[in-house]
């Protein structure tokens, strides 16, 4: 197996993954990893804090509330806010935008990570 | 002129933990409280996250959430012979002036003082007999007793998200936890903080010699969590900048994301920034106070906020100012003897070594402030005997970091130059490399450590500074001797490529370099009005309907950290005013 098809293997394992994961997100335990975010966002529109609102973050472009104060990498990033970004993004907000603001270190396990975002597609609508 | 203001309940003078528990606590209650703070709004949101945060500069080098001394400082002696001189520039202690106070920019430590403090001088009188205690010490008893405020420090551990392990639940002995602490009713909300290897390094030592580590209890929450006021906290992301510093994940214990906007939601209370205040106002009878008045820094106006009850909550040594400004109670003359206000000012000493090893990486930049380790076998452990070694007091001995910053942080061996290229290769060298053991120790009270006010020099509003006469006798000197030698056994075991040994810290005491914001004392509380000035519930002995909640009432300091029970105290006070002063104003314990 070449290295290039295994690198491709790899990652489409990790898509797959992150998909079944993403289906079987609960959104009831979701409200408890919310925790780690609700010192610093709300789930209400306009309601900034030390983060921005999470309403409607979802279809949202990163760094786009006129009313927050963000940082230049995450205005710069073009990231479009889905499921599957937000999930890469809280593994480890470092990696995929460096130099954002967030104090957050990531959250490490997979179905956790689905168990928020499955919490926050019901609760930021 | 001055503008005369509709009467209030409650006017609160200051703005950090003690009036904003205070704040919260009344407002709930159904009194009108009005608080004023001399300092300036700040939130987590606007002023505590990038780019207004990890800057060392501004905040250390260039005190930004602290007293402005242009406006309003301190004269500083060793003795009552010598003459006093404005401390100019702050340095060894730094009073906070935003809304938060000190609890901005805290470290954490959350500890829980005990009958060891409060029974002070019936302890030792008991064990090694009064002549143990020298003559010009003057400590006394607190008059209040670990197990009226056994509630209060769980009150106050759970709303500022304290992360620890118990050592004692109910008496029974918890592994891990501190053997020695007094009993506690239940866990703390959190656990402990990761520890970091320089911790682990001075653990293994301490367990080896013999001695009890344990991890320090911090108020950095080392988990998110909600507190019973609803108040969220992030997680503690071990960034570093606890001390001089807000917190930017919102995982520091402050009463500016905690009580104070619970007290913010409540339309019974009001808070006006930027109003100093400059007198507490005296009844005719001198029996009760009528209100106080300040002056608006940003225009000069001058007000006149009447209330049916004032609580001075500001930084303790600006509490004992304004008691003295107002002439509220007897000014102590440490000649004579006599008088209360301003009597009993301690500090903290203290002693360190710096332990170097080469080829360890030890990561300074990651900390906490509670990812240390403590041992408390020469602090609240009593079977400790003093007698042989000739001292009252205590200390505790702590290993790791704290807050290790680029600027200020440049640990290099003794004898290495204290500037130029090679001084520049040690630091390169040893940053890395370094670590600390230091002993934090208690200050007894003595008659000529005291504060006045300075005949000649004034502050910005034309009134007379605090003068502050301060050293350190010779009971600190044996005991920083005996923490230095326990530190320094501590050190040698862990076999350092180099090593700065402690030693005692013997020199007069000055305004530079930081020491500690531990000031205590000045109105002390005690059992009768002949020698504190306030009672058990911090209220005055003059004036029934004037409270004084801070570190300002510690007839004593211990080794350590004050805001434990400057917490504990300020729950206990609001109980007190809330379910017996309201329904029966007058004094709460006959004088």
């Amino acid at each position: 197996m070449s290295n290039a098809f295994r690198a491709a293997a790899a990652l489409g394992l990790t898509l797959s993954l992150t998909a079944v994961a993403q289906a079987d997100g609960d959104a009831a335990r979701g409200q408890a990893r919310f925790q780690d975010c609700a010192a610093c966002h709300k789930l209400e529109a306009g309601s900034n804090d030390v983060g921005p609102s999470l309403h409607g973050i979802f279809g949202r472009k990163a760094g786009t509330l006129s009313d927050f104060r963000y940082s230049p990498a995450m205005k710069r990033s073009g990231i479009s806010w889905t499921p599957e970004t937000l999930d890469k993004f809280i593994t480890e907000p470092q990696a995929m935008v460096p130099a954002n603001r967030m104090p957050y270190a990531g959250m490490a396990s997979p179905s956790d990570r689905a168990d928020l975002i499955a919490y926050l597609e019901k609760m930021s609508k | 002129m001055t503008t005369k203001l509709k009467e209030v309940d409650v006017v609160i003078v200051g703005l950090g933990w003690t009036g904003g528990i205070l704040a919260k606590e009344l407002a709930e209650s159904g009194l009108k409280v009005v608080a004023l703070e001399r300092g300036t709004p700040r939130t987590s949101e606007n002023d505590y996250s990038l780019p207004n945060i990890r800057d060392e500069l501004r905040d250390v080098v260039r005190h930004d959430l602290m007293q402005n001394t242009a406006r309003d400082t301190l004269t500083g002696r060793n003795t009552p012979s010598q003459e006093a001189l404005p401390m100019r520039r702050l340095g060894s202690f730094l009073p906070g002036e935003v809304v938060g106070g000190s609890g901005v920019h805290w470290s954490g430590h959350t500890w829980r003082w005990t009958d060891m403090e409060f029974k002070i001088r019936s302890n030792y009188e008991e064990r090694y007999g009064k002549k143990f205690i020298p003559d010009d010490m003057t400590i006394q008893d607190w008059g209040i007793t670990y197990a009226e405020l056994e509630p209060y420090y769980d009150k106050f551990e759970y709303t500022a998200a304290v992360s620890g392990k118990a050592g004692n639940i109910n008496g029974k002995i918890q592994p891990g936890g501190n053997p020695f602490e007094a009993p506690r009713a239940r866990e703390y909300p959190l656990p402990p903080l990761t520890p970091i290897l320089s911790s682990e390094m001075f653990s293994d030592a301490a367990r080896n010699a013999g001695y009890h580590p344990f991890p320090r209890p911090s108020a950095n929450a080392s988990q998110p969590y909600t507190n019973p006021d609803g108040s969220k906290f992030g997680a503690c992301q071990y960034c570093g900048y606890c001390q001089r510093f807000g917190c930017e994940a919102n995982a520091k214990g402050s009463p500016h994301m905690t009580v104070i906007p619970s007290a913010m939601r409540n339309p019974n209370f009001e808070l006006r920034t930027h109003s100093w205040v400059t007198k507490v106002i005296k009844d005719n009878d001198g029996k009760r106070v009528t209100g106080v008045t300040y002056t608006n820094v940003l225009n000069g106006e001058e007000f006149e906020q009447p209330a049916a009850m004032v609580l001075l909550c500001a930084y303790a040594i600006n509490n004992v100012h304004l008691m003295l400004l107002s002439g509220i109670g007897t000014p102590y003359d440490p000649v004579a003897q006599k008088g209360v206000i301003g009597k009993n000012y301690c500090y903290q000493t203290g002693a360190g070594a710096t332990l170097f090893f080469a080829g360890k990486y030890f990561n300074p930049f990651m900390s906490a402030g509670g990812s240390n380790a403590t041992i408390d076998d020469f602090n609240i452990n009593w079977e400790f005997d003093r007698g042989p070694h000739n001292f009252v007091g205590a200390y505790n001995v702590n290993g790791g970091f704290n807050t290790a910053l680029p600027i200020g942080y440049r640990p290099v061996p003794r004898g290495t130059p204290q500037w130029g290229s090679e001084w520049k290769r040690a630091t390169a060298k040893w940053y890395q490399t370094a670590m600390t053991i230091g002993a934090s120790g208690s200050v007894m009270a003595n008659r000529y450590n005291c504060y006045d006010l300075d005949p000649t020099y004034r502050n910005a509003f034309g009134q007379p500074l605090m003068r502050m006469t301060f050293d350190y006798k010779a009971n600190e000197h044996r005991m920083g001797t005996h923490a230095a030698q326990v530190i320094n056994d501590i050190a040698k075991s862990m076999n350092p490529t180099q090593l700065n040994p402690a030693t005692a810290r013997t020199d007069p005491w000055t305004v530079v370099p930081y020491q500690s914001t531990h000031n205590t004392g000045g109105t002390i509380m005690g059992t009768n009005r002949g020698d504190s000035a306030l009672n058990k519930y911090l209220q005055s002995w003059d004036c029934h309907n004037l409270f004084v909640v801070g570190a300002n009432v510690f007839p004593h300091n211990a080794s350590y950290n004050p805001t434990g029970p400057v917490g504990a105290l300020a729950y206990w006070t609001a109980d007190a005013i809330k379910n017996r002063y309201v329904k029966n104003p007058g004094p709460l314990v006959a004088a």
